[in-house]
């Protein structure tokens, strides 16, 4: 029996990829000295929402958990970076990093009750959990209650060290969060999730542990989402109850991972390009551009439950991000595969059978 | 204390609304195993056309229901056969991404169609009557609920126990590939299931409307408080349903008395401490 | 008569069945003997509807009726007990057997004609059908098949886990059945049971047809290997 390794990429891409990225990085860098101010928060906006997207991905494309309620980590990043910099009367970037725990703290508490829900359940019991948050920040008075906080500490700082500031502080996010994202996925997590993904019964039977992994996942996704929040209203520099903890949050949330293709990690980003290309398209529409957007849904998970990344996928077969596992051709199982067909692509999104 | 008591028994009356909301995702999740988002959405349609009925015809909240009923029962039956079918029994997400689309496309919809504004059903002397049980004070139109409330349960509960379209919902619910080796039609049967649900969703509209103004927004909440006594209840527990509704229902109120604007609060509240302690649900007979 | 032409079977993108032939006569019980994962159930799920197959590749009187639902092949009477009984945990043994007589075909074999000639689910009819022992389950599961009168009735799997009583009960009523006229196919693990309650068998070995004859003059060698699918030499 001969022994085998198993690969994740090639070569030639590897060092194709790592060129075209440092010169990418270079002109992102360089955006506050090259764009004007509403660009740049368009920008924030755009990557703070690719990784509230990556993350509700990362949950319910791989670790099988649809939150609804995914917009309670928006709330609570926000308001601790707020709360904290307005007492402490710290620059909020510095601060970030307590958003994050805030967020992670907030994960670990609400684990306990929500896995104690599956599925469906799951997805409505979190939406409750934003509810609570939303009502109980509403009525708190040290959190500004109705009219919620604004960020006074942002007040000596240069209009364009803050846009500036929040641009770079969204680029190291954005780059951060699709490192954790690729390192999870190929690490033991995801491929115990994917296990999960594919048969949670033979995974169990195999020694994964399905709780782990689940929560694991779960606290990266409210780290992410917390913090995203967070930044988001840096950029605004006034945080609401009603506009922090709103199924809007979410809900684009869905639409990019659902319009991008969900259990990818490419999708996300196709989805946030198409997602913003349409809104500025069109969301001078008002109801009009929901009901399309809705729609939109509704078409994708019943014709192309694989969003628009399946067809490309199909068609160029490209791994940019290097998530699949290539098995040397001799280690091929040769008994119940026709001659000439590829082997199963392990990364795939669920089969549908029947 | 009089005043506790009464807020406790408008809970209960409150709460069999709710159970009421609760009846139609309680059977959706039992018989095809799925959450319709839209739920909450689809209770507010059919409140904005018993409105559209009353007002072309002139007639009572009550009396629209002749109409609304049936053509409730048709928008279920379409929904099922032409939507939701073909996402039944896959992976989780695809019926709860294309009932979340759904739901956004309802809201939009209605608020174009009738505009943000809110609305209620008129509904004359009823609402205005009330009546006195030992000093306890009730107003006629939550009693009536609560009657009504009780018997749709009460007929589920006969339908599912007695007839034989019940003993093909319960053996579609236990197990649905053997359902349809012994014939069992799975899209035709869920198609008349979701119709079904509808009728019920339609008589929780129009007592809904009369007791509550409304707008196009309004949904959601209703999906929540759905939710809520369908799993304090205890999941495929039917009459746990109205009991979680009641539970809801009494915390919400309660809840109110002690700080106004924290109603819903409580009940979300009750229902996250009933989640850590018994998550099978309060009214469950099967162990954790 | 039966008869399945070249049938392949697919779960997403494994093939569990490679161009099977095989026939059933009227009158006839046949047996289907084969390892577990040979792919004895996906045979038979196939034919029942259950899993899609192409419309030729499956002929009831000379009519391709392959791909089509459970319920149009109950119409047709073509029923399936499957494997591990599956009786409905909600349901007694009467409403177990009512759900089933309600959605399929008229004939002879009612509800009441089936706890007349089974004393013993009589007494138990309003039981939880699980919380029966697994012979009586077995009984209710054919049974439950049977009051849809079919033409011919697919049974996976008759003794598995069953005691030795409680197999003969249901070889017992299999054998009434088919004295009144129904079709068998069935599943056996059992090769000597197997072989003496049919009139013919096949042998599947991965999902390929690998011998076939008549019962009563099959070679136990020759079945044992083509069970196995063990080579002389390779036994040595």
């Amino acid at each position: 029996m001969t022994s085998f390794t198993v690969s994740s990429s090639r070569t030639a891409t590897r060092v194709a990829g790592t060129l075209l990225l440092a010169m990418l990085l270079l002109a992102l860098l360089a955006i506050p000295w090259l764009t004007g101010f509403s660009t740049q928060r368009l920008l924030v906006e755009a990557m703070t929402m690719f990784v509230i997207a990556l993350a509700w991905n990362l949950l319910a494309g791989f670790g099988g958990l649809i939150a609804i309620g995914q917009h309670a980590f928006i709330g609570v990043g926000a308001y601790s970076l707020f709360f904290l910099s307005n007492s402490l009367d710290c620059a909020p970037w510095l601060l970030l990093p307590l958003a994050t725990l805030s967020a992670l703290a907030f994960a670990l508490l609400s684990a306990w009750p929500m896995f104690r829900l599956s599925g469906p359940y799951f997805a409505v019991g979190t939406w409750v959990l934003a509810e609570m948050l939303r009502i109980a920040a509403q009525n708190t008075d040290v959190l500004g209650a109705g009219s919620g906080l604004s960020l006074d500490a942002m007040n000596n700082i240069d209009r364009w060290t803050r846009n500036a500031g929040s641009y770079w502080a969204a680029l190291a996010l954005c780059i951060s969060a699709v490192v954790v994202a690729r390192m999870t996925l190929r690490g033991r997590i995801g491929l115990a999730l994917m296990s999960v993904r594919d048969s949670e019964v033979a995974a169990t039977a195999c020694g994964v542990s399905v709780r782990k992994a689940k929560l694991w996942i779960w606290l990266i996704a409210a780290a992410m989402t917390g913090t995203a929040g967070a930044l988001a209203y840096i950029n605004t520099l006034q945080v609401t109850p009603d506009a922090s903890f709103s199924l809007n949050w979410t809900a684009a949330a869905i639409f990019i991972a659902v319009l991008g293709g969900i259990g990818t990690l490419e999708g996300p980003f196709l989805g946030t390009l198409l997602y913003f290309f349409l809104r500025e398209s069109f969301s001078a529409y008002g109801a009009w551009y929901f009901i399309g957007l809705g729609s939109l849904a509704i078409f994708a998970m019943l014709f192309s439950p694989g969003g628009a990344w399946a067809p490309i996928k199909r068609r160029w077969d490209w791994d940019p991000l290097g998530l699949r596992r290539l098995m040397p051709t001799d280690a091929t199982p040769t008994l119940s595969l026709k001659t000439g067909e590829a082997p199963p692509n392990m990364a795939r999104p669920p089969q549908r059978t029947q | 204390m009089i005043v506790w008591i009464e807020t406790f028994i408008n809970g209960i009356t409150l709460g069999a609304l709710y159970g009421l909301f609760g009846l139609g995702l309680s059977l959706s999740l039992g018989v095809m195993r799925m959450i319709n988002i839209a739920h909450g959405d689809l209770i507010v349609l059919g409140a904005y056309l018993a409105s559209i009925v009353m007002a072309a015809l002139h007639c009572g909240p009550f009396t629209s229901l002749l109409i609304v009923l049936p053509v409730m029962f048709c928008i279920g039956w379409l929904l099922q056969r032409c939507l939701l079918n073909f996402v039944v029994g896959l992976d989780p997400l695809a019926p709860l991404l294309l009932t979340f689309g759904l739901s956004i496309v309802l809201q939009n919809l209605l608020q174009e169609i009738f505009t943000a504004d809110t609305r209620s059903l008129p509904s004359g002397d009823i609402s205005l009557a009330g009546l006195q049980l030992g000093g306890v004070s009730l107003g006629l139109l939550p009693v009536l609920t609560t009657v009504i409330s009780v018997l749709v349960f009460a007929a589920v509960s006969l339908l599912l126990s007695r007839t034989s379209v019940g003993r093909q919902a319960r053996a579609v619910a236990d197990d649905l590939s053997t359902a349809r080796l012994v014939g069992i039609d799975g899209h035709r049967f869920f198609a008349l299931v979701t119709g079904f649900i509808m009728v019920a969703v339609s008589l929780a509209s129009v007592l809904y409307g009369i007791r509550a103004p409304f707008s196009p927004t309004s949904g959601p909440e209703r999906l929540l408080y759905s939710f809520e006594a369908v799993v304090l209840g205890g999941l495929g527990n039917v009459w746990g349903t109205l009991l979680g509704g009641m539970a809801i229902g009494i915390a919400q109120l309660m809840g109110a008395k002690v700080n106004a604007s924290l109603g819903p609060f409580f009940g979300h509240l009750v229902f996250l401490v009933a989640l850590i302690v018994r998550p099978q649900g309060l009214f469950s007979r099967a162990k954790s | 008569m039966l008869r399945v032409n070249g049938l392949s079977a697919y779960y997403g993108l494994f093939q569990a069945l490679f161009g099977i032939d095989l026939y059933v006569r009227p009158g006839e019980t046949v047996a289907l003997i084969g390892a577990n994962g040979a792919g004895k159930s996906s045979l038979l799920r196939a034919v029942v509807g259950s899993i899609r197959c192409g419309r030729s590749q499956l002929h009831l009187d000379g009519k391709a009726i392959g791909g089509e639902s459970e319920c149009a092949q109950l119409a047709r009477g073509i029923a399936l007990v499957p494997e591990g009984r599956k009786l409905f945990p909600s349901l007694s043994v009467l409403e177990n057997l009512q759900v089933a007589a309600r959605n399929g075909r008229a004939g002879v074999w009612t509800v009441e004609r089936v706890l007349r000639e089974l004393p013993v689910l009589d007494q138990l009819k309003h039981r939880p059908a699980t919380s029966l022992s697994g012979g009586q389950q077995q009984l209710v599961a054919l049974s439950r098949a049977l009051v849809t009168n079919p033409a011919y009735l697919l049974f996976d799997e008759v003794s598995l886990g069953l005691s030795p009583l409680a197999v003969n009960d249901v070889y017992a009523l299999i054998r009434q059945i088919k004295n009144e006229g129904i079709s068998i196919l069935l599943v056996e693990q059992n090769l000597h049971r197997a072989l003496a309650e049919s009139d013919r068998y096949y042998c599947i070995q991965k999902g390929r047809i690998s011998l076939a004859g008549i019962s009563s003059e099959a070679d136990q060698d020759q079945v044992t290997h083509a069970y196995f699918g063990v080579t002389d030499d390779r036994m040595d």
